[in-house]
């Protein structure tokens, strides 16, 4: 477990020091909803089901690059195969990785979701906290996923392409769920009508988390 | 697996499968009492979704021998899966549009199972696409397996959620109808035929990609062995 | 005779059509030293990387620990060091930070001590606290030879260790592989030229069409028994 920790720590380190890949997270996610405002035209900026459906649109952009910053570390040097040669498991690494991603992509949520409400003239209000576990899922699911497809897309040719066709109709069952959940908790509807798409959004956890960490080992390392 | 006698029972019986099958819903079944002709089209996509989706639950297993057993076999048979399911999903899909414009008057709708073929569609592109981007080494084989894996597990929970999503809006469009209401014994022998059809022929397509990726791992190995003794042969002694 | 630490037989490694290494065999036992020459492109890096795990041999086996390379669990995989051409250390991370990082990978007990120790080793003391990104190429292999060799491996790896370092980084790293025989461990390096390292005695490889010789030169013939005791034969 001190390999777990020690990875994390160093990304985190990492990330703090440069700092890039926040502040790309951050600029893309505003980025993303200032077009979707003008795309989706002004009598839909008050729509609820606009607004959650832009955040979501945000969140999935961001953490497609999240992901990819998450292992970019270590190509740098080879780094890899030199957390691949200690004595460090592949799933323990995936862990850290997917901990990491997932951290990025909780920041970039919190300020796409500041920028949602100005932007859709919300308010700050008790929607906010049905909203935060919502995310947090979603988050989840999406590191989860992201991570393991950019081991993979990382080393192919036109990897940076071939992330998002991967990942995006995989993740479909999450975004869907996530939306339809968004929307509800932002116009004020209570935690037992969501109930449907919470246990989607759990499930698929679940199930790409325990994928991820038996993968992974077959999709790091090798030549 | 290469025997050319089973490959070819196996097309000509698909070619008279498939024969009987177009008699059958041509000329034998009446068509549905509410939605005319059209509706024939169900003959033909109920079929082609079963070998779709079977198609990829192929790769998906072949993926996971693949990484168990390590034999190039089990990437070959995957592939082979991949990109015959392709053809299939495509097929599908135009088939589900040119039913889509008589009776709904669109070229496309998202009802659920239209919504599912078409991520499907996306899974199998990915993969292929995948495939088509990088050499093919024992490590890019194992990313196919591992996509194919990780796409097939999501299968159900997106039949789950599209169906949901779909069920909030029955406003929109009314779903495809399903295998109910198959009154009429005709049109029961009709499914069945037409289904033996096309999965005879997804065998019969998959048997000849397969056996063509096959010799081509196989040639890849011979010449790798030629290299090595003609080597071995030139060595001063 | 103890278990060899390095046994290799009948290896074979193919890149489609072509071939890099052929027919290899090698015995080493603890303690023992071995150095390979060749050309760019020969195959030594390509031995080493298998000896590591990080590559499958296309046939033949490989076994370090008397353990498969391609499944090397954890507990093995601790005690084998390699220092690749690659350094595998985060330019964004001081020199201090990097060390006690793999430190903390290994598991072992101090290491933030540790890390100023082997810093210190490498001559590197004063620069403990600079980003690696700005270090000198030599500056870098001598941080990454004390990255390999800081949990003291059994078995350790040097692909080219005396690239891009001057007169005094050679000899640090000279000492370091000194050391590491003396110690038990085993040593394989590769290397351009016949490396002269006082005080052990090392076979001399070579790779030739994919095949692994032995160089036998003066300084072989009269050792030649310790060697061969050395190398297992």
């Amino acid at each position: 477990m001190s390999g777990f920790a020690a990875v994390l720590r160093k990304d985190l380190r990492l990330e703090l020091r440069s700092g890039e890949s926040t502040l790309a997270l951050l600029a893309l996610s505003m980025l993303v909803l200032v077009v979707l405002v003008f795309a989706l035209g002004a009598a839909r900026v008050r729509s609820v089901d606009a607004a959650a459906g832009a955040l979501w649109v945000a969140m999935v952009f961001a953490g497609m690059l999240g992901a990819n910053r998450a292992l970019l570390a270590e190509r740098d040097n080879g780094a890899i195969r030199g957390l691949l040669l200690s004595p460090l498991d592949p799933s323990t690494l995936y862990a850290a990785k997917l901990c990491a991603a997932f951290i990025f992509m909780a920041v970039a949520e919190v300020g796409a979701v500041v920028l949602m409400v100005l932007f859709f003239n919300l308010d700050f209000d008790a929607s906010m906290a049905r909203l935060a576990p919502i995310l947090v899922l979603g988050a989840i699911g999406f590191s989860a996923l992201a991570t393991l497809l950019s081991a993979i897309t990382g080393r192919t040719r036109g990897g940076d392409m071939l992330l998002p066709i991967l990942a995006v109709p995989i993740f479909v069952p999450a975004l869907i769920a996530g939306v339809k959940a968004s929307a509800a908790a932002l116009s004020g509807a209570p935690f037992e009508s969501m109930g449907d798409w919470l246990k989607i959004m759990i499930a698929f956890d679940v199930l790409f988390v325990t994928a991820g960490y038996l993968l992974f080992e077959h999709v790091v390392g090798g030549d | 697996m290469n025997n050319p006698t089973i490959r070819n029972w196996l097309g000509f019986s698909t070619l008279a499968l498939m024969l009987a099958s177009l008699f059958m819903v041509f000329d034998y079944v009446p068509p549905d009492a509410e939605m005319g002709i059209a509706q024939l089209i169900f003959y033909f996509h109920v079929p082609l979704a079963w070998v779709a989706f079977a198609s990829f639950g192929l790769v998906a297993i072949a993926g996971i021998f693949y990484l168990w057993l390590g034999d190039q076999l089990w990437d070959d048979l995957g592939y082979a899966a991949a990109e015959t399911g392709m053809v299939f999903c495509t097929l599908m899909i135009v088939a589900g549009s040119i039913w889509a414009k008589p009776i709904w008057g669109t070229w496309w709708t998202w009802d659920s199972r239209l919504t599912m073929t078409f991520i499907l569609w996306l899974m199998y592109g990915g993969y292929l696409m995948l495939r088509a981007s990088a050499d093919d080494t024992p490590q890019v084989a194992r990313f196919g397996a591992v996509i194919g894996i990780v796409a097939a597990m999501d299968v159900p929970i997106v039949i789950v959620s599209v169906r949901l999503w779909r069920t909030i809006h029955p406003a929109v469009l009314v779903t495809k109808q399903g295998t109910h209401g198959l009154e009429d014994p005709r049109m029961v022998w009709t499914l069945l035929v037409s289904l033996t059809a096309f999965t005879l022929l997804w065998a019969w397509l998959l048997m000849l990609r397969f056996t063509q990726l096959r010799t081509r791992s196989r040639m890849a190995w011979l010449a790798g062995r030629i290299a090595l003794a003609t080597a071995a042969a030139s060595d001063p002694k | 005779m103890s278990a060899p630490v390095v046994e290799i037989r009948n290896l074979e490694k193919t890149y489609g059509l072509a071939f890099v290494l052929r027919e290899v065999q090698l015995r080493m036992l603890a303690g023992a030293g071995a150095f390979i020459i060749g050309g760019n492109g020969a195959g030594k890096s390509t031995l080493l990387r298998i000896l590591a795990g990080l590559e499958a041999p296309s046939g033949g086996h490989a076994l370090v620990f008397g353990q498969d390379t391609r499944r090397l669990v954890a507990r093995y995989r601790r005690r084998i060091g390699l220092m690749a051409h690659q350094s595998f250390l985060y330019p964004n991370l001081t020199a201090r930070e990097n060390l006690e990082f793999y430190a903390e990978l290994y598991s072992l007990a101090d290491p933030r001590d540790c890390a100023h120790q082997w810093l210190g080793r490498v001559g590197l003391a004063e620069v403990a606290d600079t980003r690696v990104r700005a270090f000198s190429r030599g500056m870098e292999q001598r941080l990454s030879a004390a990255r390999a060799m800081l949990a003291e491996p059994e078995l350790l790896l040097l692909d080219e260790p005396f690239a891009s370092l001057d007169h005094d980084g050679a000899e640090i790293v000279a000492a370091l592989i000194r050391g590491a025989i003396e110690r038990g461990a085993c040593v394989l390096a590769t290397t351009h030229g016949i490396p002269e390292i006082d005080g052990v005695e090392v076979a001399v490889f070579e790779i030739s069409r994919g095949r692994l010789m032995q160089h036998v030169h003066k300084e072989e013939v009269r050792r030649g028994g310790r060697i061969r005791s050395l190398l297992g034969r």
